[in-house]
């Protein structure tokens, strides 16, 4: 029996109507995904086609499909495409360069030609066996049935896709993962080294006016041997010549003109 | 509902493996770096040894496995004969330390302080054992599959860790990390067009299964749209991985970019698994279309020995010439295809087992060749080998005898046998393009053996590197097998011709 | 095992002795090379002895299983035509090596290599005259080529490695070629026969369609037009016979190209008896353009008055040569047929004469210009006077052997074709000329500046040259014991062609 006839035997009529207003919404979503050219857009276009194909999923009586499409895809898959879109950049682009002289044009034409030999040919297509109907495949439930092909007809390709996660996490280990700079020092090595170079302050740098009679920032502190310490005063200060001198503070009137005069 | 029966015991060298590899992950996991590496080795070459012991003892079998999702017959047992010993040598040449091949820290920047860091202390990615494990262990699934499914999940094993071990390259980082990423893309866009067209096929065929498939091909006449553009779909995405123009874009970029061992590995352990893959397909799924795709695989072949042959004679990197001689190799064996009889049946088997062997050699002998910076692979370096080191260049020039077919290397025998194959099929046309192929092929091969005997050695520091046992091991015992199977490999073809039944 | 069988090993196992020897022992391993070789000859001449000349078939066969899931036999054996051609190889191997003493020492490669490539090639040789199974045969064929690949690359001299790797790569694309038609073979084999054969004698009861015969024939016939060299196959011989040291060359041409017309002769007509009579007449217009364009190009070279290159001339002529044998094969008589196995073997002592010498006269005065070589005459008079005696055969002059078989071959060609047969003696014409001019501008001229102290020939080289030169008189004055064991052979031929008598089939 002829496809085409199958399809219009068998579609109800609501489930008709939903069909040919998400069907172009799909295309155009697909197709929009790959022409924007920021990758959020093309992203949240992901996600309508991933929706879309949910409610087809359920349309066709196939619920748990459906669900899980949302579940994984639409919330899983699409949360982590965003998280990377986040770390990546939201405004990064890809830059579309032609390479190849005419390679866009080529790549359309042979697209087109592809799919509409592809449409001709399934259009006209037979199906070799009676159809089995969804009666036969959601007979003990859908969540049943599909139990029971993934444990009994396909245990064994179902095992090995554990295969291929493992190596997919392996991959992902390797490509992504660091070892620990050794170089990087701890708390204790960097102390320990402070001190070993002695001359620095292993107690820090002394604070402007320790010692000395002002605490104010524009006074050197003193150090024990009564000479006054250039660190401790910010250099920023010195460089505007605010720095105060110890003669500043005699028991005299003050000039101005002694302090601007240095 | 009963629970499915799984055959563990002529599953056993499938499950030996995948074992040995989450045995590897574990390693990985827990025990501290300095023991890795050795156990990492101990672990796959028992794996691999321990598989081919299991894989002997049920050489007999002939039977479905797994509820009807895989094959174990005469035709899998020397398809996954075939891979555990390439898998061996792969894993040899992936294991020698005498020099450095795989980068030291895979996720180090290019070229980064990093990387040099990580170079100089000696670190090393041991995790490619545990990945070539798996990526054995999907080249033992791909030619027993039995069902599409299991097909499609087995193709993603194996070239997963393919797609990942062709990025690790320590020579040229950015050039092998291209090489990956091309490869993962154009591999996830064949599986695309695979999975499409087995989704065709079921919904003509109603089934999953080849006995399905074949079963359905018999009832409708094999005359329906469907079945056609799903086999086309599938066909493409076998194509791909065979590297088949005109599909065969990645090859040459791939085998240069990846590290030379895993070079090796893939060009003879894909092969196999690829044709094996591709034998279980056309001859016993859709054996019934032959008509449909008998005429398609013919151009398929001419123009890919065409395309191999010829660009192969512009190169000017070993690597790539030796790619392009991939893709020459692989229309020859599409003729075994072609043939679709017991006669093409045996040829490609044979072809096979004797083409691994002499790819691995050459690309092992391609790592020794080096400078400081790591290998040499431009063709006008390797000028006057044969001053520089006899035996090297000996060596060499019997496998590149080989690879172009010439009688007493076994790589004749392959290719009388897969001609002869194709001739008795009546697919003349295919024979000739085949023999002026070789013609051609035999041109740059010589062109090699030329520079490497009758040119003067340049003194830019390119030397041969001693290598420690195991890459020895492995180019003495693929040159032997060149010769032996060129002088008398009549063991080795009954073995096969007795042993190469499908399970009906 | 069979005589065949350890007259092809005996030299391989020097070989292997001579590869084994420590570095710069290059007297021992020229030495050991001359003694493998004098016993492979005196063997192989003791085997001819026995050999029965009445009997038709082949003799000392030998079959072993080599590869039974081909049908692949490891079979020997000897008729007429491939004894005489083994012998032709097994007597010119050690004059080779005698003559060619030095001729090693400034090659790519040491001495004892040279020598032990030598020996690998005359194993292989007997191999392709002696093997009666076709795969085995292809597989000496195609082996064959790399001793003689390394012998020219590597101790040849100019472009020698262009040269190596264009005689290579014709002769295997020929070989491809022919792996085609022998795979064509053994499939159609396997649909008439009980199981598919490689065998020779099995393979010639085979009935194939004409048009599957002419592709199959064809096969054949390049990948044989090349090697023999017909014209216009023959680019790769000049430039191989150039470079090449005379030693090289003298197997290349004397021996080596032989399974050119010897394969024209077992498999062509034998196999295709059809195709070959319908492609017989385009063949034989290709032969008379072959005696012609060699003989043009070899009068081109005498007569220059710079650079003629005495070893371009030599291969030349050959070129002529081989044409005078196609036409006797294909001219499909009895006579024409022992003229041209006949003259398959006189070729390969005249053209060893001559290449020997030659080779000797350009390692004295270390150029290949003809026009250097003037007043020899005077200065090394026996070295002029055997030129003059190999080049006097070579042009078939009566009382030397090639006249026995040139006359035999025109002869037999005129019963069938007499106009062609015709052609072919003004071919004889040009002959003299190639020849006469060069020996008369360069041995009896006037001494060229620079060759007044050239020596003449040394005791080693008169020795070894005194066998060829001996045999060319003696089979001058008495062909008879050649063509006693010739012409059973050729008979057996032809009636596989059914065409009997001299004038019938037509």
């Amino acid at each position: 029996m002829n496809l085409a006839a199958i399809v219009q035997d068998q579609t109800s009529h609501a489930e008709a109507v939903l069909f040919y207003l998400l069907a172009p919404i799909t295309v155009l979503s697909a197709v929009g995904m790959l022409l924007v050219k920021k990758a959020v857009h093309s992203a949240l276009l992901l996600a309508a086609v991933m929706i879309s194909l949910a409610i087809f999923y359920i349309l066709n009586e196939a619920p748990f499909l459906g669900i899980v499409q949302i579940i994984v895809y639409t919330g899983a898959v699409m949360m982590l495409f965003l998280f990377i879109l986040m770390l990546v950049g939201v405004d990064s682009a890809d830059s579309l360069v032609e390479t190849i002289k005419g390679q866009r044009i080529l790549g359309i034409i042979a697209a087109v030609g592809v799919g509409g030999l592809l449409i001709a040919l399934v259009s006209k297509g037979n199906l070799g066996h009676r159809l089995f109907g969804l009666e036969m495949a959601n007979g003990e439930g859908n969540v049943q049935g599909i139990a029971k092909l993934i444990f009994g007809q396909y245990v064994w390709p179902f095992e090995v896709i554990s295969a291929l996660l493992i190596t997919a996490a392996l991959g992902s280990m390797v490509l992504a993962h660091r070892e620990p700079d050794s170089d990087k020092k701890d708390q204790r090595a960097l102390s320990e080294e402070r001190v070993r170079q002695s001359a620095q302050p292993v107690a820090g740098l002394p604070g402007p006016g320790t010692f000395a009679r002002h605490n104010a920032v524009d006074i050197p502190a003193l150090l024990p041997d009564g000479t006054s310490s250039d660190v401790s005063v910010s250099d920023v200060i010195t460089a505007r010549g605010h720095l105060a001198k110890p003669g500043d503070f005699k028991f005299l009137e003050t000039s101005d003109d002694d302090r601007e005069g240095n | 509902m009963n629970a499915p029966n799984i055959e563990y015991g002529i599953l056993g060298p499938i499950l030996i493996v995948l074992a040995a590899a989450l045995i590897g992950v574990l390693i990985e996991a827990f025990v501290s770096r300095r023991y890795r590496y050795i156990l990492q080795t101990g672990t796959a070459f028992a794996a691999v040894a321990l598989a081919f012991l299991q894989l002997v003892l049920i050489r007999q079998t002939s039977s479905k496995a797994a509820v009807s999702s895989m094959s174990i017959d005469g035709v899998t047992i020397v398809l996954q004969g075939s891979v555990l010993i390439f898998g061996f040598l792969g894993l040899l040449l992936i294991a020698e330390r005498g020099f450095q091949s795989f980068t030291a820290q895979a996720a180090a920047i290019p070229g980064s302080n990093e990387e040099q860091k990580a170079l100089v202390s000696g670190l090393q990615q041991t995790e490619v054992f545990p990945l070539t494990l798996f990526a054995i262990s999907g080249a033992m699934l791909f030619p027993a599959a039995n069902d599409l499914l299991t097909l499609f999940v087995s193709l993603e094993v194996l070239s997963l860790p393919l797609y990942l071990m062709a990025g690790l390259s320590q020579r040229r980082r950015l050039l092998s990390q291209e090489a990956a990423l091309k490869y993962f893309l154009l591999g996830a866009f064949s599986s695309a067009f695979f999975l499409f067209g087995s989704a065709f096929i079921y919904g003509q065929a109603g089934s999953t299964t080849f006995d399905g498939i074949r079963k359905s091909i018999v009832e409708s006449g094999g005359s329906d749209q469907f079945l056609l553009v799903g086999l086309a779909l599938l066909t493409v995405g076998l194509l791909f991985k065979v590297s088949a123009a005109p599909f065969h874009a990645w090859t040459p970029d791939v085998y240069q970019g990846s590290p030379t061992p895993v070079t090796a590995f893939m060009a003879a352990v894909t092969k196999v698994a690829a044709f094996g893959a591709a034998i279980r397909i056309y001859y016993f799924a859709v054996g019934g279309l032959v008509w449909s795709w008998r005429p398609i695989l013919i151009a398929i072949s001419i123009v890919t020995m065409a395309i191999g042959t010829v660009i192969a004679i512009a190169q000017k990197d070993i690597k790539r010439v030796l790619a392009y001689s991939a893709i020459a190799h692989s229309g020859f064996l599409l003729t075994g295809i072609i043939a679709l009889s017991k006669d093409g049946l045996n040829a490609t088997l044979i072809y096979l087992f004797t083409y691994g062997f002499t790819t691995i050699g050459t690309f092992a002998i391609v790592t020794l060749v080096r400078d400081s910076g790591g290998e040499v692979s431009d063709l006008n370096r390797w000028a006057g080998l044969g001053k520089r080191s006899p035996l090297v260049a000996g060596t060499f020039t019997l496998f590149l005898l080989g690879l172009a077919g010439i009688p007493l290397t076994s790589g004749f025998v392959g290719k009388f046998a897969i001609f002869t194959a194709a001739y008795k099929s009546g697919n003349i046309s295919v024979v000739v393009a085949g023999v002026l192929a070789s013609a051609i092929a035999a041109f740059f091969y010589i062109r090699i053996i030329v520079m490497m005997y009758f040119s003067d050695p340049v003194e830019d520091g390119t030397s041969v590197v001693i290598p420690s046992a195991m890459t020895v091991a492995t180019i003495a015992i693929c040159a032997v097998a060149t010769l032996v199977m060129g002088i008398y490999p009549q063991p080795v073809i009954s073995a096969i011709n007795s042993l190469a039944f499908f399970a009906g | 095992m069979n005589s065949l069988t350890i007259l092809g090993l005996l030299p391989l196992i020097g070989s292997a002795a001579l590869f084994l020897l420590p570095k710069g022992s290059d007297l021992l391993a020229k030495q050991v090379a001359l003694g493998v070789s004098i016993v492979v000859a005196i063997a192989g001449l003791g085997m001819a002895f026995s050999f029965n000349r009445s009997a038709t078939g082949f003799q000392f066969v030998e079959k072993h299983q080599w590869i039974p899931a081909f049908g692949i036999n490891y079979a020997l054996g000897v008729d007429g035509i491939s004894l005489l051609l083994i012998l032709l190889a097994l007597v010119l191997t050690p004059v080779v090596i005698a003559a060619c003493w030095h001729e090693a020492e400034g090659g790519r490669w040491s001495v004892k290599n040279f020598f032990g490539l030598i020996l690998i090639l005359e194993t292989m040789i007997v191999g392709v005259f002696a093997a009666t199974d076709i795969f085995l045969f292809y597989v000496f064929f195609e082996a064959m080529l790399i001793p003689v690949y390394f012998l020219i690359g590597g101790y040849g001299t100019g472009e020698k490695a262009a040269a190596a790797v264009k005689f290579l790569l014709y002769s295997l694309f020929g070989g491809l070629l022919m792996l085609a038609s022998i795979i064509g073979l053994y499939v159609i084999s396997g649909n008439q026969l009980q199981a598919p054969t490689f065998d020779v004698t099995a393979l010639s009861q085979l009935s194939i369609d004409p048009v599957t015969q002419r592709m199959l024939f064809l096969g054949f016939f390049i990948a044989f037009a090349i090697k023999a060299p017909l014209w216009p196959f023959h680019t790769w011989l000049p430039d191989a016979a150039r470079a090449a040291t005379p030693g090289t060359s003298v197997l290349l041409l004397g021996v080596l190209d032989k399974v050119g017309t010897y394969g024209m002769i077992r498999f062509c007509l034998s196999l295709f008896p059809e195709a070959s009579k319908e492609f017989g007449p385009t063949i034989i217009v290709l032969s008379l353009i072959s005696i012609f364009y060699g003989a043009f190009l070899a009068i081109a070279q005498g007569t220059s008055s710079g650079d003629g290159n005495i070893k371009a001339l030599i291969s030349y002529t050959s070129i002529s040569h081989f044409g005078f044998i196609t036409l006797g094969i294909f001219a499909f008589t009895e006579q024409s047929h022992s003229g041209a196995t006949l003259y398959m073997i006189n070729h390969g002592f005249s053209t060893a004469a001559l290449f020997l010498i030659a080779g000797w006269m350009i390692s004295r005065r270390k150029s290949e210009r003809i026009s250097d070589f003037g007043g020899l005459q005077r200065v090394t008079p026996i070295m002029a006077w055997l030129f003059f005696i190999a080049g006097m055969s070579s042009l078939a002059l009566p009382g030397l052997s090639s006249f026995v078989s040139e006359f035999l071959v025109l002869v037999g060609t005129f019963a069938r074709y007499p106009i062609p047969a015709i052609i072919g003696t003004i071919g004889i014409i040009f002959a003299a000329l190639y020849i006469l001019i060069p020996v008369q501008r360069a041995l009896h001229g006037p001494i060229t500046p620079g060759n007044e102290n050239l020596t003449d020939l040394t005791l080693r080289e008169k020795v070894s040259i005194a066998p060829v030169i001996a045999v060319i008189i003696f089979f001058g004055f008495y062909p008879q014991p050649l063509l006693d064991v010739i012409n059973p052979a050729a008979s057996a031929t032809l009636s596989a062609l059914q065409i009997t008598g001299i004038m019938g089939g037509k």
